[in-house]
């Protein structure tokens, strides 16, 4: 299929970014993106600002800042008291805020199953534009926030998670990815995307293609939320883990030592995940220093990008 | 053998419903009916962790998960997953300090490098070493238990180094070892744990 374009487009759907991006002037291009999807937790409140701080995750993603939303809602309002919708609507309009963008509107339906999400414009320069596949040899690899929201969400729908732990992930989740961008926007990053639903490896694959190098992973330098483990090795891993790891297998070599359960936590997919950035060595610490002093959940050096053309991703 | 049919149900039901027939039947045998290789991955993992010997089959379009209750013993022997047997605990260690006790200085030192490297005969039991405060120091490079506590890492203990400690030592980038962690983390770890052990 052929789809027409112009040359005004910067990011489009022949790259497959976390984004589109079409440029307006020397100085200004816009970003468009949207994302919606079904509970994720149980709390109407939490659900909005999840779903809003993952639609607006991918304009941080491509190195912008976020200026207008509009909220996505597919509601049952047969059976559903719409209180409920009013609290979804509250989260994600705060969270809207906090990201220092504007709600414009929205459309709603009627839907057996219940939705919510936003279609987010951001501004960014037409120069900065953060995609995915500029990896340079000798780069490296860091992540702003833990691993483990599939595996624990699934053991949540278990009732096998403790209150605490569904307190952590729930506001993990919520995290903007705000602040990981601001720190970011001091340094010449090369190359960023977000982590969502295709997992850590399933994303860093999409930067890997098309980059003309491959990537080493250090599965022990991964941040991965606490209890994660204990679930995974019970069997507690969703659909998606397994899907994500049939469709990449081929380009990811593990070593020995690398077990199944790291495989699949390595593979599982996130909601709302963080930034994975790539940035030249030696800014690599300043930069991880940075992001912890803006409090991120986490300022992890994971991997190093090699100067091999083969575009594979070697997890130790 | 009791069988259970959990084709049609969607993740985690597969696996809940085999746990659930475990702790009320405790069956010797068990056979799980799935309709997908996830689910029959994941059941097959749960069955093992829960001490059982597990063969996998196809049925028609079907996949079977069928489980022998085994001896502990031979469970661990699978290197596809850590086995939950009775003995198994998850201990975690925090070393709010560098030294052990107080009185001299350079005995409190060569104590805790002595009880860090005597850490490994918790073998797997030895699942967080967290670190704050002084502690944060013995993660840090010219640190003499930094090798130790690599091996720890390589064989499965997570090592959790406190970040605003490290900020106030201005050590952040120094740190060598472990993941760098926060009070929440920390928190949620001990509440997971089955034992607390705090220096």
């Amino acid at each position: 299929m052929i789809f027409p374009t112009d040359e005004n487009v910067l990011v489009g759907l022949d790259r497959a970014d976390d984004a589109g991006v079409y440029r307006i002037s020397e100085e200004l291009a816009l970003i468009q993106t949207v994302d919606f999807f079904t509970p994720i937790v149980d709390d109407p409140y939490w659900f909005g600002q999840i779903a809003a701080a993952n639609a607006l995750s991918d304009v941080y993603a491509m190195g912008g800042v976020p200026k207008t939303a509009m909220n996505l809602v597919g509601f049952p309002i047969k059976e559903m008291d719409i209180g409920v919708l009013r609290q979804i609507i509250q989260g994600g309009s705060d969270k809207i805020r906090e990201a220092g963008a504007v709600l414009v509107g929205g459309h709603s339906i009627e839907d057996s199953e219940l939705k919510y999400g936003l279609s987010v414009t951001g501004f960014v320069h037409p120069a900065r534009v953060r995609i995915k596949n500029n990896l340079r040899a000798g780069d490296r690899l860091i992540l702003t926030k833990p691993l483990g929201t599939g595996i624990i969400n699934t053991a949540i729908k278990a009732g096998l998670a403790s209150a605490v732990l569904i307190e952590q992930v729930t506001r993990l989740m919520a995290t903007l990815n705000r602040g990981a961008a601001e720190a970011m926007d001091a340094f010449p990053v090369h190359a960023c995307t977000d982590i969502t639903g295709f997992g850590l490896l399933g994303h860093l694959a999409e930067m890997v293609l098309g980059s003309g190098c491959s990537v080493r992973v250090e599965s022990q330098k991964v941040p991965i939320l606490p209890g994660t483990v204990d679930f995974a090795s019970m069997g507690l891993v969703p659909g998606g883990a397994f899907k994500n790891k049939s469709f990449r297998q081929a380009l990811v070599a593990f070593a020995d030592g690398v077990d199944a359960v790291m495989q699949d936590m390595l593979f599982d997919p996130q909601t709302s995940g963080g930034l994975l950035i790539c940035i030249e060595s030696q800014q690599a610490d300043a930069l991880a220093e940075a992001l912890t002093r803006r409090g991120v959940p986490a300022a992890a050096v994971i991997g190093e990008v090699l100067d091999d053309p083969q575009e594979k991703i070697f997890v130790s | 053998m009791k069988e259970i049919d959990a084709r049609g149900l969607s993740c985690p039901a597969p696996v809940l419903h085999t746990k659930a027939t475990l702790e009320q039947e405790h069956p010797a045998t068990i056979k799980v009916l799935v309709d997908n290789a996830a689910s029959q991955q994941n059941v097959e993992r749960f069955l093992r962790s829960q001490g059982f010997e597990v063969r996998l089959e196809k049925e028609g379009i079907d996949f079977a998960v069928i489980g022998k209750c085994g001896t502990p013993g031979a469970a661990v022997a699978s290197k596809a997953a850590p086995v939950a047997t009775e003995a198994k605990q998850k201990i975690l260690v925090m070393c709010a300090t560098d030294r052990m006790g107080f009185g001299d200085e350079t005995l409190g030192q060569k104590l805790m490098v002595n009880f860090i490297r005597t850490l490994k005969e918790m073998g797997p039991e030895l699942w967080r070493l967290v670190l704050v405060n002084n502690g944060v120091k013995l993660a840090v490079a010219g640190s003499p238990v930094l090798e130790d506590l690599k091996a720890y890492e390589t064989k499965g203990t997570t090592v959790l180094v406190c970040g605003t400690c490290l900020e106030h030592f201005n050590l952040l980038a120094q740190k060598q070892v472990g993941q760098t962690t926060n009070m929440l983390d920390i928190v949620t770890a001990m509440q997971l744990a089955d034992k607390v052990v705090n220096l």
